[in-house]
């Protein structure tokens, strides 16, 4: 009886296992920096309706995920929240350069607990005695680096450095650290406020202060078995429909538009930290 | 009387099973051995010698290091007396007990580092961030999400050791004219000797790995909270691969080097 009742249980846990892999013949994986979780989870879904192709995301800071696609030689495509990572992977090979395409645009933005109870308007109001700054690490997360290139660029880097109490993991940890209510202020992308809009308020940095906008890009990794349906992905995306879906969350289309929040700003590229940051360290 | 295709059969049946436990035991070893040999298909030695001396891996060397042994110290110092309550003595509602003092051990540190967070969101934790000590993102963070961790590990160790000693011995030393105290001190402690050396360690080692808690407790801040698992983290978040694989080599060996010195110590495999 007992045994009976074991191969039954075991029976069924098997055509549980076999069932989820069957539900979704096409899949393909993207690897993405959380700068896009909530407009990639809400497009992978409606792809999904519509194509009938599964996207498994993976979601964590875009040097991880780069770093888990060189080390597994796995992943359909790469989606970093900033084009310093893929130019990164370029470089190593992990992705085809030929495919890369602009999905969404970043402005940097100093985010602020809802109704701005410490005041801060401007850059220097995050040097101000008592305010706690957190910033994502720059060494490894995006939004933290281009944190370090606008206070440097503003001349501020030193000031405000001995007000940043922590540097958080990822982008989306970053975000978390105003709804958690650990500081008082974030060098955040403007659209962390759109993420969670009942805790987070943007204050928006004056045109000329942005010294370069970040876009999202997508691209086809060399590692994909399936490069056909992973540039089916990258279509839909950039598509009237997929761009509907970014801009709902609060993410900058064109460049046009991005454009508005910083004329003179650079797009893309890559910025590197300044010895002055490492010598502030104490490295 | 035995007849011979008895015994026959009975010394191969001897022989399959030895073999069939030597080789999982094989397999195990080499599974683990295989992994930590597959690094090498990134180890740069350069790489690895110029991360061994930079002042960001000798600092969290040093973090971890310290953390972990005031950690070590902290769980242990608790835990002797904890554990030799729940062995020596019974009390209603003990199983209870100790099921919530096996939960952290089963739990993810993550979500440990993420309930320590929240308590520092409430009243009593903001008055102790305020008035005693800081943690969240500062260094005594570290420890604390440490000890949260490996604290009831500590505990289990020692109580499995306080289980072993026969309680006559206690008895014994009552009868000759020792109080309480005296006896623990005379007689426990010295025959609980190797498990505490062990649980020490094994404490020690086990802080030393801590991630998932301190992460999320004190965050990710270079030449501040920067323990060697949280450089092999930024490392990778990095895409610097060879440079998370030069920290790992680290932090294998001196988890290795812990592991040893315990077996030279103990001078038997640990009672786990």
């Amino acid at each position: 009886m007992k045994k009976m009742l074991f191969c039954l249980v075991m029976a069924l846990f098997f055509f549980i296992l076999v069932g989820s892999v069957r539900a979704a013949d096409k899949r393909i994986a993207a690897f993405c920096g959380s700068a896009s979780k909530p407009a990639m989870e809400q497009a992978a879904k409606a792809f999904e309706k519509e194509r009938g192709i599964r996207v498994d995301l993976h979601f964590s800071g875009s040097g991880t995920m780069l770093s888990q696609m060189k080390m597994a030689h796995r992943g359909d495509l790469y989606i970093p929240g900033t084009p310093d990572y893929m130019l990164k992977a370029e470089r190593e090979g992990v992705v085809d350069p030929k495919t890369v395409k602009i999905i969404a645009y970043l402005v940097m933005s100093i985010d602020v607990q809802r109704g701005n109870p410490k005041n801060i308007r401007t850059l220097s109001d995050l040097a101000g005695p008592g305010i706690r700054v957190g910033i994502g690490n720059p060494e490894a997360v995006c939004v933290g680096l281009y944190a370090v290139e606008v206070l440097e660029q503003n001349g501020l880097l030193k000031q405000v450095q001995k007000n940043i109490v922590t540097n958080a993991p990822s982008c989306s940890a970053t975000a978390a650290l105003l709804v958690m209510k650990k500081v008082d202020a974030i060098m955040g992308w403007r659209v962390f406020s759109k993420w969670r809009p009942d805790k987070i308020d943007a204050v928006f940095l004056k045109p000329d202060e942005v010294p370069r906008l970040a876009y999202i890009p997508a691209a086809i990794s060399t590692y994909s078995n399936d490069k056909e349906n992973a540039q089916k992905f990258i279509d839909f995306l950039t598509s009237p429909e997929g761009q509907k879906i970014f801009a709902r969350w609060g993410y900058i289309a064109t460049e046009k538009e991005a454009r508005k929040f910083a004329p003179r700003a650079e797009i893309g590229g890559e910025y590197h930290l300044p010895e002055a940051y490492n010598a502030l360290l104490g490295k | 009387m035995i007849s011979t295709s008895h015994v026959v059969r009975r010394v191969s049946g001897e022989r399959a099973f030895r073999a069939a436990t030597l080789s999982a035991l094989a397999l195990l070893s080499l599974f683990f051995t295989g992994i930590v040999v597959s690094l090498a298909a990134y180890t740069d030695w350069d790489t690895l010698f110029s991360t061994l001396v930079s002042r960001e891996i000798l600092f969290a060397i040093k973090l971890s290091v310290v953390t972990a042994t005031i950690t070590t110290l902290l769980s242990v110092t608790i835990a002797i007396p904890v554990a030799y309550a729940i062995s020596q003595t019974e009390f209603p509602g003990k199983s209870i007990v100790d099921t919530i003092l096996d939960l952290p051990i089963v739990i993810s540190p993550i979500a440990l580092g993420a309930a320590l967070l929240v308590f520092f969101n409430t009243p009593i934790g903001a008055g102790i961030e305020n008035n005693v000590l800081r943690f969240v993102f500062e260094v005594p963070g570290i420890v604390l999400a440490q000890f949260t961790v490996v604290s009831a590990l500590a505990v289990r160790l020692l109580k499995s050791t306080f289980d072993s000693i026969d309680p006559r011995y206690e008895q014994v030393g009552r009868t000759l004219g020792c109080s309480k105290l005296r006896v623990f001190f005379r007689v426990t402690f010295p025959l609980a000797r190797n498990g505490l050396i062990t649980s020490g360690i094994l404490t020690w080692a086990r802080a030393l790995g801590e991630f998932g808690a301190t992460v999320t407790l004190v965050g990710a801040t270079e030449m501040k909270t920067e323990t060697l698992p949280i450089a092999i983290f930024l490392s990778l978040a990095g895409a610097d691969i060879e440079k998370a694989v030069a920290v790992i080599f680290i932090l294998i060996t001196i988890a290795a080097v812990a592991l040893i010195t315990l077996r030279k110590i103990s001078g038997k495999a640990y009672p786990i």
